[in-house]
């Protein structure tokens, strides 16, 4: 399963937990909804809706943990006839990051749970430390860099 | 509360050499009830064991063998056996040292009170 990045130092643990967990489609995204990685999509408009779901449904889960519990939810799991997503946070120094992971009958939620769990370790352990002047994301900039990232994971422009 | 499951658990790791006894759900990998020794990671063997299970089944299947009822993992530093009963699997992990015999018959009779 190929995987391709936005930045290169996530390419190795998530390809590892691709293909350690069996997943159909992965996908790594800041949790504004900007896309950093994919694995399995073909479509660029189908990673952009997926990141834009996926950031929701967190950002909805997170305030409803911390109303429940005081914190967000660690992970939410949907279970379909088919196919079953797992979405869960993976904290790095370059602050966190969301994994939307699709699967099928050829894994299981306890695989991908595990995975998830080395992988969130490689990725923290993987990050570079953050830009001293890092730019806050600004909503004139968001589609300008959803739109070049997009282009790099599909090899366009 | 004790779940409906803890008898049949404690009665497999009173079994000598045996770390932990679980019941996975079978097609999620997720704990149902465990008991595990000190040091057992329940979440991973669940996950793993019952991946295992689910495959060997499938590959009985296959290979037209029929039910597979008793799955046995021996490794250097330990073993897996796993049987199960609708979505349910039962799994023991044990030392290498461990009397498998006694254990399978125990994991039969156990497996038999399932739901």
């Amino acid at each position: 399963m190929t995987v391709v990045a936005v930045e290169a130092w996530v390419e190795a643990p998530l390809r590892r937990f691709v293909e350690d967990a069996r997943t159909v489609l992965a996908l790594l995204l800041h949790p504004s909804g900007q896309v950093v990685a994919q694995s399995g999509f073909a479509r660029a408009i189908d990673v952009m809706s997926a990141c834009a779901l996926a950031a929701a449904i967190h950002a909805s889960a997170g305030e409803l943990g911390r109303q429940l519990e005081g914190r967000p939810f660690r992970g939410l799991h949907h279970a379909g006839r088919d196919r079953q997503l797992y979405l869960a946070e993976a904290p790095t120094a370059r602050g966190p990051f969301l994994v939307l992971t699709v699967f099928d009958q050829e894994s299981s939620l306890g695989l991908v749970r595990m995975y998830f769990d080395e992988f969130s370790r490689n990725l923290a352990a993987a990050a570079p430390p953050p830009p001293r002047n890092a730019e806050p994301v600004l909503a004139q900039q968001f589609e300008q860099d959803l739109n070049k990232n997009l282009a790099t994971l599909f090899r366009r422009g | 509360m004790s779940s409906p499951f803890a008898a049949i658990l404690q009665t497999l790791t009173r079994q000598r050499g045996v770390r932990a006894s679980l019941i996975v759900d079978q097609n999620d990998g997720i704990v149902v009830d465990s008991n595990l020794q000190i040091g057992q990671d329940g979440d991973r063997v669940a996950a793993l064991a019952a991946s295992l299970y689910r495959k060997a089944r499938l590959s009985a299947a296959a290979a037209r063998l029929g039910r597979a009822s008793f799955m046995h993992l021996e490794a250097e530093r330990g073993r897996i056996c796993a049987a199960g009963h609708n979505d349910l699997v039962l799994v023991v992990v044990a030392d290498p040292a461990a009397n498998i015999g006694l254990i399978r018959v125990e994991m039969m009779r156990a497996v038999g009170a399932l739901p």
